[in-house]
This record gives structure tokens, sequence and C-alpha cells, in this order.
């Protein structure tokens, strides 16, 4: 069997189910006394294995072999799992990540991961005659599945007993005997030890084997009192709904957003032509054609749509990692996982959310005992957040750290020539501060470390959060921590733009910040106070000229008065002078990257009709 | 024929009360017992269809007592009376084969219910 064309499957397969390994050993190592992780690690480690066996990957397939030896002896072990075994699980998962992008790039085995599976083994023997005592006898006597990770078989029961329901976890135990009559009971979530828990709140799932109808199954778990609600999902449903997704490549996607946005700019020609003609059966394919593609543009854009975990996930580990490294004791949350962005803004918000996470980890939680001359807990806060606004998601990173040092910013902005004009730190609010910090080559970092001395600065999120069309948004306070707020467009939009033209290149405006264009009159634009100042009806706007800010020089040179693109964003306003107004259109807003030191007042790209790109001009720089 | 209970606790306050719940509701209670050991010992001699069991009582508690009866007689069906708190002795005593339970305070409904499932 070729199964060469089962590459991308294997790779995409494998790293699930090494986050998920790395997901569980972190759980582990927050309590190792824990029954339910080493399960889970086996059969992600056990299923590696099988699918490294099936590609003919023998270097994977082995090391996968050898931790699952190490974590079979685990589970059989009596004593909790301890500090170096961990440390060497960490290990193994990460020689298995590096191994699996290798042997898919056809490279030969790694000769470190030879090494690890000595390791593994020499633990594993040294475990080995503590594992022939008797079985750990906390464990729960049933299989424990985590939700959503474990086949089982038979129809999924989801259980909430009554709220006012006293011991409720000895009342889930009682469900549990009597749907057992029916068949046997596995993948009980969450697993039955926490039934003798207080925390436990009633809901509970498991699988049930058995081939009895769902009202019988019902009727069981009712018979055992205290019970508010069952759903029975059927098996054959849940296979179904797997069977129904695929898995596409990006640029599929991608592809077919680029056909969509000039599909809609075929649709509005047509229906210019439409009415220049006025025939009403040209209308009418017309208004079918814009419905159909409008329809048609949603759903791509929804299609395209993935939750934030899928990036988020690979967080924990990398915080758990650092904060070690750099002696930090951090309790690292995340919350909205399942809030859904464009796949290609999440893949772009990975590598700025990593710098400010990494920087929160080095530059803003204190040492523990630092923390504790200030009557702050030793274990410092780190909360990764996705909250749903309107039409975009704010991504949030938080830690209840010392704060960003406004007078240090202060002082390294003047050694580099920069925050000029601010006399003191007073002054400093937190949009200055952002403001200060977010400049090219920013750092108050007194001695580059390999954590955030990368080279990348605050100026590189905000560069990239800009392409994307986003904004970034800073709060600091001294001992209280700091929290940067990053606001995404949720989809990768398509909107009605304003074309200009500034010598040979034309730009766009998105509409929903053009209040007007104006084509100014004489004596209209002054000057006040040394700046270039359009007067309109009485009020007075600054101007910006593009050719100049650009550093245009090609092209006609504009004679006379050029038109105007007065730009709104709440109550502040600003003029942008360009050659000429060309019209508007709808453009599919693309993310671009743009050069280090270009004027921050680009928010994206797009293709025009014509197949032209244009830059695409960000309201919020040019104000 | 009314169906007959036997009720283990070592307070005479809460056997009467159960009795009395019982009672009223058309259960004939055959017979009480105050520790583990009774209760063993009067389930051999009554077999009733049902027995109340309170976790803690003197010589031996009902968990064992309940171990030991179910392993006379597998069907035994018992309900085991606890206090708010005792969640893992009343795991400990479904897992040694208890039917069902009920919290302190009593109150009847609840007993009554209870009962009614575990004779089912």
């Amino acid at each position: 069997m070729d199964v060469g064309r089962y590459a991308d499957l294997f790779v995409s397969e494998s790293r699930e189910q090494l986050t998920a390994f790395n997901h569980l050993l972190l759980a582990w190592e927050r309590d190792p006394r824990l029954a339910e992780p080493v399960d889970g690690l086996f059969r992600a480690v056990h299923s590696l294995k099988g699918m490294a066996a099936t590609m003919g990957y023998g270097g994977v397939a082995e090391l996968a072999h050898r931790a699952e030896n190490l974590l079979d002896v685990l589970r059989r072990s009596a004593a909790p799992v301890t500090a170096p075994q961990l440390e060497l699980l960490f290990r193994s998962a990460d020689a298995l990540e590096r191994g699996v992008e290798g042997a898919a790039a056809g490279k030969p085995d790694d000769p470190a991961a030879t090494a690890l599976t000595v390791e593994l083994d020499a633990e594993v023997a040294r475990m080995e005659p503590a594992a022939q005592g008797p079985r750990r006898a906390s464990r729960p006597s049933m299989p424990v599945v985590l939700p959503g990770t474990g086949p089982g078989k038979g129809p999924l029961v989801r259980v909430v007993l009554n709220g006012d329901a006293a011991l409720k976890g000895a009342r889930a135990l009682l469900v549990l005997r009597r749907v057992e009559a029916l068949g046997a009971v596995q993948a009980v979530v969450p697993a039955t030890a926490a039934f003798e828990g207080d925390e436990f709140d009633g809901r509970f799932s498991f699988r049930l084997d058995t081939t009895a109808p769902a009202a019988q199954i019902e009727a069981a778990v009712r018979a055992a009192g205290e019970v508010e609600r069952v759903e029975v999902a059927e098996e054959a449903a849940a296979a179904e709904t797997r069977g129904r997704h695929i898995r596409v490549d990006l640029r599929r996607l991608d592809d077919l957003m680029n056909l969509i946005g000039e599909l809609v700019l075929a649709r509005g020609r047509l229906a210019v032509l439409s009415r220049r003609f006025a025939e009403p059966d040209l209308d009418d394919v017309t208004r079918a054609i814009e419905r159909l593609s409008g329809a048609l543009q949603h759903e791509i854009i929804r299609a395209r749509m993935v939750p934030v975990w899928q990036v988020f996930d690979r967080f924990p580990r990398m915080v758990r990692d650092l904060a070690r490294q750099m002696g930090r004791e951090v309790a690292f949350r995340v919350e909205g996982k399942e809030i859904e962005l464009d796949r290609a803004i999440l893949d772009e918000i990975a590598e700025p959310l990593m710098h400010l996470l990494r920087n929160a980890v080095d530059h803003g939680i204190e040492p523990p005992e630092e923390r504790a001359t200030r009557g702050k807990p030793a274990v410092g806060q780190l909360v990764l957040a996705a909250v749903r606004e309107r039409s975009s998601v704010a991504i949030s990173v938080r830690d209840d750290g010392r704060g960003i040092d406004r007078a240090a910013v202060l002082r390294r902005s003047r050694e580099l020539g920069l925050g000029g004009g601010v006399e003191g730190i007073e002054q400093v609010g937190d949009e200055l501060l952002f403001h200060l910090i977010a400049q090219a080559g920013f750092t108050t970092a007194e001695h580059v470390t390999d954590v955030s001395g990368r080279g990348v600065g605050i100026d590189a999120v905000l560069t990239a959060v800009r392409a994307l069309g986003g904004s970034v948004e800073l709060r600091s306070e001294v001992d209280r921590g700091t929290t940067f707020t990053l606001r995404l467009p949720a989809t990768l939009a398509i909107v009605r733009a304003l074309l200009a033209r500034v010598g040979r290149e034309t730009y766009a405006v998105p509409l929903a910040h053009v209040a007007e264009a104006v084509d100014p009159r004489h004596g209209e634009v002054q000057q006040v106070d040394g700046r270039e100042t359009l007067v309109l009806r009485g009020r007075a706007i600054p101007l910006v000229r593009l050719r100049e800010l650009l550093g245009v020089t090609d092209g006609e040179a504009p004679s006379g008065r050029q038109p105007i693109i007065v730009l709104e964003i709440g109550e502040r306003r600003s003029g942008v002078v360009v050659d000429a107004v060309l019209g508007h259109q709808e453009i599919v807003v693309k993310p671009v990257q743009l050069p280090r030191g270009a004027p921050p007042v680009f928010s994206g790209a797009t293709i025009l009709g014509d197949g032209a790109p244009a830059l695409i001009l960000d309201a919020s720089g040019l104000i | 024929m009314a169906q007959r209970v036997l009720v283990c606790d070592d307070a005479i306050f809460m056997r009467t009360m159960i009795s009395d719940i019982l009672s009223g509701a058309g259960y004939d209670v055959v017979g009480e017992a105050e520790t583990g050991l009774q209760a063993i010992e009067r389930y051999r001699s009554l077999r009733p269809d049902l027995v109340t069991m309170d976790i803690v009582m003197p010589d031996m508690g009902g968990i064992d007592a309940v171990r030991e009866i179910v392993k006379e007689d597998a069907n035994a069906k018992i309900l085991m009376c606890s206090a708010m708190g005792q969640q893992a002795l009343v795991v400990e005593a479904i897992q040694a084969g208890a039917k069902d339970f009920v919290v302190k305070p009593f109150q009847p409904s609840r007993v009554l219910e209870a009962v009614q499932r575990v004779l089912g």
C-alpha cells in the first residue's frame, strides 16, 4: 500500500495526539496523585505508535512504544508519578513531535531520540519490581475517558441530577449501578473518583455498551432517583457527525475566497449594466446572482472559521516551560476557547500572542520571592481570553505582575530620541505608554535573554494586528499587572471601499471610516498653527498629504486642487489628500506583511477587478 | 401482604421516626436493630423485604453490616440513612451493595420515594 499520500493526515493527527499528550502531562504535573491522566496519555501515545508504524516511520514508532511501556508501568504503579518521570515524558513528547515532523519530511531518525529510548527503558526497568505490587486501590473500577477523546462503545448518555439532590456523587453512582444491568458502562466523565468529592455538580456522562433502546436506558437512569435530565445520543448519530468532517487544505479555501472576491466584483459590474439596460429579465437574473453570490460568500466565510483552541492549545505547554526556565510560578488559564476566528487570522496572531505571553512571564510576573515581599501570592496569574464582541473578537493577555515601569519607558524613549514633548511620567497614560513601547526597536530589557530578546517587540505585535485590520489596547497598573487586548475582525471581510489614486498606485479606504470626499474650494485649505488644515463648514480638520507620507514621486505631478478624503473615527477627523478619487467598490480584505519601518497606515491589501493589487489604508493610522 | 421492613439505627428517635413514616404508608415494620451486629442477626431471622440502615452505629458500622448481609443474600434490598457530608461513606455503602440512600433530616416523601425505588 502506498502510504505517502497519508503523510499530511499523519502529521496533523499526530500533532493532535501530541497536543492532547502535552495537556494531560500538564494536568498530571499539577496533581501527580491523579489517576486519570495516565490513561489518556497511554491512549495518545499508543495511537501515535500505531500510526507511525503504519507509515513505516520506525524511529517514531519505537520511541512511542518505549513511552507507552513507561506509561503502562506507571499506571499499574501505586506510587504517584515523580517529577523526573514527568520530565522524561515531556522530553519524549518533544522528541516525538520532532520525529513526526522529521519523518514526514523524509529526514533520518534523530539520534537524540535513540538516547531517549534508552532512558525510557532504564526507567521502566527501575520501576518494574514496584509494579508487581498490588494495583492502586484508589483507581476507579471503570475506564475513564476525557470528553471527546475516547471512543467507547454504544450510545453516549448525559445525565443532569436535580439541583437540590443531596450527595450527588452517590446518586450518580446509583445511576451507574442501575444502567449496568443493561450493558457495560464506559468512559465515565468526570471520573468516578470525582463522585466522592463535594465539587461534583451532578452533571456526568458515560457510554453504555448496549442494544437497549434509548427509552429503556432513560427509564433505568430515572429509576435511580433525583434525575433532572437524561439525553441518550445514539452511537450511529455520533459516527455520522464524525464522517461529515473532512480536512481541507487552507490554500483551497484561500483560492475559493479569492474567486468569490472576483465574483463579487463581477456582480457589481453586472448590477451597473442591468441598471443601464433596464431590461426586466436581466434585472431578475442580476438579483438572483446577487442573492446567490451573497449566500456563497457567507458560507465560505463560515467554512473558514475555526475555534481559537486550535492555536491556543499549544500555549499551556509553552508557558509552563518558560515559567520553569525563568524561575516563575505561573497559573495559566485559557478562556473562550470555543470562540471562532478566520483560520488565516488565527494563524497570523499565534506569533504575536506567543510574544505577549513570553513578555508576561519574563517581564510581568515577578519571581516568587519578589511577589512575597509585595504581599502577593507566590503563584502569578496569567490569563489568555477570547471574547466575541459584535463583529470582532477581543483576545486579551492578562497578568497580575509588576506592571510596566513608566519611568523606565520614558527614560528609554528619550535615549532613543523618541517620546519628545513628554514632560513627566504623570503624563504617560495607557494610550501614550502603548505608543511609546510600540515604537520600532523599543526594548527596556537590560540584557538580551533567550526568552524575550529575540528582537521582536510590541511593534511587531502591533504591525501584525494592524495588518489584519485589528487594533491593540494596553492597560497597565504598577503592582497590579498588565493587560494587552487585541481586537480582530472575526472574518476576513468583504467591505466597500473608496478607491483613490496617488502617483501610479491605487489605494482603498474602507467606507466605514469615510465621512466624505471633497474638492476643496479656494481658501478652504489654510495654515493653522503651522499645520495644513481643511476648514470645512467651520470645523478645522488636519490634513495628511498621502503623496508625502508615502514618499511617492512618480506619476503625474498633481496640479491645482487635489481631492481630500475626510476620515472619521468617533469624534476625531482627518483629511487625506490624494491625486484622484476613483469611485467605490467591494473589496476582499487580505492581511499583508509589510516591511518593518513602513508607515503604520495600512491595514491590509486587496486585489482589484483588473487584477492589480491595492493597499488598504487604515483610518486609525491616519487620524 | 404489606412489605416487611427492618429498621436499623442506634438512636431510638430515628428508629421511631422511620417506623412511623413507613407504617403510615402501609409498610410493616417487623423489627429494629441498634447495632450492625444486631442488624445482621435480625436480617437472618426475619428475612425482611427491605432494610433501612444507619451508617454510623456502635460495634459494627452500617457499611460492614451491608457487606455481611449482601454476602449472605445477594438480593438484599438495603436503604442507607446518612447525614449530609457523608458522601464518601455513602459511595462506599453503594459499592458494598446498598441500593439507595436518604439524607437526614428526613422528609417523609423522600424516604417513601427511596423505599419505592428500592422495592421497585
